[in-house]
């Protein structure tokens, strides 16, 4: 079974209300943004009731038929809510979104609207931890990493969270055979045109400049280590657009 | 017919509807069973401003058709007089209560505690209005039958109205000695009163329909619910 950990005083509410309708005949459904763990939460909550996707109503129906007991995901898929009867019926439903209010309104005793990642920073923190360490299994990185030197984006959740880490991971370890290897089929993806040298110059002198600057703080430094003129490395500073 | 030696009064004592009757001053001469009760929701003040406004201009008397609501007291006309300089009387006509026609669907009925709905209820509550609450309960409510989607629809739509208050209190309590029959049966009655420093009227209408529905009685005011809740067994 998977667990479900949260430190959002919001998401222990939601918590304690569902488990605190375990044994009720009551509808509820959890309404947030993708990838926020609805389903999770969900499952974890009922494990033993059977899961089935709003995008087949006659699933849905059949299923409900069957069972006092249900979890209805994607429920905002369905083509006809109106049709359903959640009477003497434990349903347990997760959307995206509320397509027809007034439908949810009055299927549902229990409408509780989960959070996004963005507002809830302590679930945030946990889950980085977490994909940090299963990033590190899989690519087999023993070194201890710095968590706060990880950028994060949170505009899909946990999918860009997870993916921000295992980015990060993978740039930050690679040598200089896989940086070209990168480049290669970046450049056999799209070179073209007639002006393909100045274009694609920006791969190597963008992120030069930037750790450059980052390392040795000033122009007049990092023109020296670099060897070319200040004036020269001001121009580029300018060129690319580097703050 | 001559009624000189009638005596009236006890006529008005036990008369249902509230009767008082008021000296220039605002002081009371004189009221009803009825209008005591009344007074235990509404200040003496008030009524007496209400004479004044709906007194007649000449000698005499005028009623009028109003809407007043004090908790549980729904009138819905009212009529003013004075015979003399000294005293003004009111009286107030209760509005009908209708009858629920609403069938009780039994097979929609499964055995509830009440305060595991109201908590649930409150911590669906607490994910959109952070602000404390006072709650007062009843451990030892008896569990009652009831449609529980409907009825925590029904509480869900009822605290809601409190999305952007504070300072609320909820007491859950049994109101001992009040029955109401359902089915033929003498039915215990427990009280859920929401009270905070304002409310939301928005849904007041859903709030009626869906309580309809669960057999309850509401009194919807300014700043107060209350429900009157059935323990069906």
């Amino acid at each position: 079974m998977e667990l479900f950990y949260t430190d959002s005083e919001q998401v222990r509410h939601i918590i304690k209300g569902l488990n605190l309708t375990k044994t009720l005949l009551v509808s509820s459904i959890i309404i947030g943004e993708p990838n926020t763990g609805k389903k999770t939460l969900a499952s974890y909550l009922f494990p033993d009731a059977p899961s089935v996707s709003g995008e087949d109503q006659d699933a849905v129906e059949t299923l409900m038929e069957e069972s006092d007991e249900l979890i209805i995901t994607d429920f905002e898929k369905l083509k006809n809510m109106e049709r359903l009867d959640f009477d003497n019926k434990r349903i347990i439903a997760t959307a995206n979104y509320i397509g027809n209010q007034h439908t949810i309104d009055s299927l549902f005793a229990f409408i509780y609207h989960l959070p996004s990642l963005k507002e809830r920073p302590e679930d945030t923190q946990f889950l980085k931890q977490k994909f940090l360490k299963r990033a590190c299994d899989d690519l087999m990185i023993d070194e201890e990493i710095d968590i706060d030197e990880i950028p994060v984006n949170l505009s899909h959740n946990s999918r860009t969270l997870k993916r921000s880490v295992y980015q990060y991971l993978t740039t930050r370890y690679m040598g200089k055979e896989t940086i070209q290897q990168a480049v290669y089929h970046y450049l056999m993806e799209n070179l073209g045109g007639n002006n393909g040298y100045k274009e694609h110059l920006n791969l190597y002198e963008v992120p030069l400049i930037k750790a450059g600057l980052a390392k040795f703080k000033s122009q007049l430094q990092l023109s020296q280590v670099l060897g070319i003129n200040r004036n020269t490395l001001r121009k580029k500073i300018h060129e690319h657009d580097i703050d | 017919m001559n009624t000189t030696s009638i005596d009236f009064q006890p006529f008005v004592d036990w008369d249902n509807s509230p009767f008082i009757l008021f000296d220039p001053t605002g002081k009371i001469l004189y009221l009803n069973n009825s209008a005591e009760i009344l007074f235990g929701y509404v200040s003496k003040k008030e009524l007496y401003d209400l004479a004044l406004t709906y007194a007649p201009q000449n000698f005499g008397y005028k009623t009028t058709t109003v809407t007043l609501t004090y908790d549980t007291f729904n009138f819905y006309a009212i009529t003013v007089g004075y015979e003399n300089e000294e005293q003004l009387s009111i009286r107030f006509y209760h509005a009908p209560r209708i009858k629920n026609a609403t069938p009780i669907e039994r097979e929609k009925f499964a055995t509830t505690d009440i305060n595991l709905l109201l908590e649930a209820n409150i911590a669906l509550f607490q994910t959109k209005n952070s602000n404390t609450l006072q709650l007062l309960t009843d451990p030892d409510l008896p569990s009652l039958k009831i449609d529980q989607n409907r009825f925590s629809k029904l509480l869900r739509k009822v605290l809601d109205a409190y999305r952007a208050s504070d300072s609320i209190r909820i007491v859950l309590k049994l109101l001992v000695g009040e029955h109401v029959i359902i089915d033929g049966k003498r039915t215990p009655i427990a009280q859920l009163s929401i009270e905070a420093n304002g409310r939301y009227s928005d849904a007041d209408g859903e709030i009626r329909t869906l309580a309809e529905h669960c057999h309850i009685n509401c009194s919807l005011g300014e700043r107060s619910i209350k429900l009157d809740i059935p323990l069906i067994q």
